[in-house]
């Protein structure tokens, strides 16, 4: 059963890096960004509970509190820039 | 099972190492070490140290960002395209990387008993630890105790980090009078903020003083403490959390934080025992060693949380308007 969802976790951060490489928007990257620190909480406490140390869930709570900040800084250093278009940073790969 | 973990988390920290390097927005390289230090921390979890990924999800995926998007916010967005040719580095790279493949073939196998770091002090320590120092986190136990002297030398570095920044940038550190563009419009962000504040702050205490039984300690509570104001600061401004946390009292708690912990070694040779030998302390030894864990925790966590502000303090105040010294 933790197998299983560790699995899907696995694929889920797979996904959401390839939308975070691609692009194309730093919106697009922002929520993958997120998404991925979603799902590590997530597999943080997944492989708590399978390899029998449920304590592991301090360092989930860690990753919850400090993901929130670290999106939320790149959301004001945007609005700090004011460059709200997608213009400018759309070309993430050259 | 662990290792097909391992083999795909590590298959994914190369290919985003890959992708930060040919990324040219920085914001986004920024975004991106951000998801490498928490799939790095994901794998320390996977390999039992937890210590260690509760300090890379702190350190690595919010303090280093946080600071990296600051300097990101003082400069422009574009990498500027390299004016050399890339092949001497990538021979260097090649050569360097290669030399280190070749060094690991002589170490032992993953997980050997036989392995010399088996052999040497780690199984005194963790023999001794319930006994003697009675805390039951080995982790912390060598950290504060065994090697105290060590974490003192790295708190010197954290201490030196915070002076370097204020020599560099200004020892006064800039008062800030701007709440910043757009900051009145973030309701929900400010709503948000409000009710994480004060949890993040509970947190850092309870991973200051649960360090002995958890994953934790000064380094990761410091740090935790400090991307609580962190978080205010960009709810509500840096001005408005300068008010809170005066630069003045960053100054002085940098230095007590550094005090704290030498204070107690110089405590224990006034008692008649070695620097920082603990068990003198108190009359049991053992509660010696636990009032000493705690006390040089409390330092390293004042010391590190004081330098980590200070160097946001001085990134950030760099867009402030007006550069009046206090």
């Amino acid at each position: 059963m933790y197998i299983a969802v560790t699995i899907a976790i696995l694929i889920a951060i797979a996904l959401g890096l390839v939308r975070a490489f691609r692009g194309p928007t730093l919106y697009d990257r922002i929520m993958a960004g997120n998404m991925i620190g979603t799902l590590t909480v997530l597999m943080v406490a997944v492989l708590g509970f399978m390899t029998g140390r449920p304590e592991f869930l301090d360092i989930a709570l860690v990753y919850v509190l400090i993901s929130f900040v670290s999106t939320i800084a790149v959301l004001r250093v945007y609005i700090i820039r004011g460059t709200m278009d997608s213009s400018s940073t759309g070309s993430g790969k050259e | 099972m662990e290792h097909l973990v391992d083999i795909v988390l590590l298959g994914l920290l190369m290919i985003t190492g890959f992708a930060i390097v040919r990324m040219r927005s920085l914001l986004a390289a920024a975004m991106l070490t951000s998801i490498y230090s928490l799939l790095s921390a994901s794998l320390f979890v996977v390999l039992d140290a937890v210590d260690v990924a509760l300090t890379e999800a702190a350190i690595g995926a919010g303090i280093s960002t946080i600071l990296l998007l600051a300097t990101v916010a003082l400069t422009t967005d574009e990498e500027k395209a390299p004016r050399h040719t890339p092949l001497l580095p990538l021979v260097v790279v090649i050569a360097t990387g290669a030399a280190l493949i070749y060094g690991t073939l002589d170490m032992p196998h993953y997980g050997d008993p036989a392995a010399p770091i088996h052999q040497y002090v780690a199984p005194t320590y963790l023999h001794d630890t319930p006994g003697v120092i009675g805390v039951p986190n080995v982790v912390t136990s060598v950290l504060a105790s065994y090697r105290g002297y060590d974490t003192l030398g790295e708190v010197t570095v954290i201490f030196t980090a915070g002076v370097g920044v204020m020599v560099l940038l200004g020892y006064r550190l800039r008062r800030c009078n701007i709440t910043g563009p757009g900051i009145r419009n973030l309701i929900v962000l400010r709503v948000i903020a409000k009710l994480f504040f004060p949890l993040i702050l509970l947190f850092a205490l309870y991973v200051l003083l649960h360090g002995d039984y958890g994953p934790g300690g000064g380094f990761q509570a410091g740090v935790v403490f400090a991307t609580g104001f962190i978080l205010y600061a960009l709810a509500f401004g840096l001005g408005n959390a300068q008010r809170l946390i005066p630069r003045k009292l960053l100054r002085i708690m940098v230095a007590v934080g550094m005090l704290i912990y030498a204070a107690v070694g110089i405590e224990s040779m006034l008692l008649g025992g070695k620097f920082l030998e603990y068990r003198v302390l108190a009359d049991d030894p053992v509660t010696g060693q636990r009032l000493g864990i705690m006390l040089i925790e409390l330092g390293v966590g004042i010391a590190v949380a004081s330098v980590v502000l200070i160097i946001y303090y001085a990134f950030v105040s760099r867009h402030c308007q007006a550069p009046e010294d206090m």
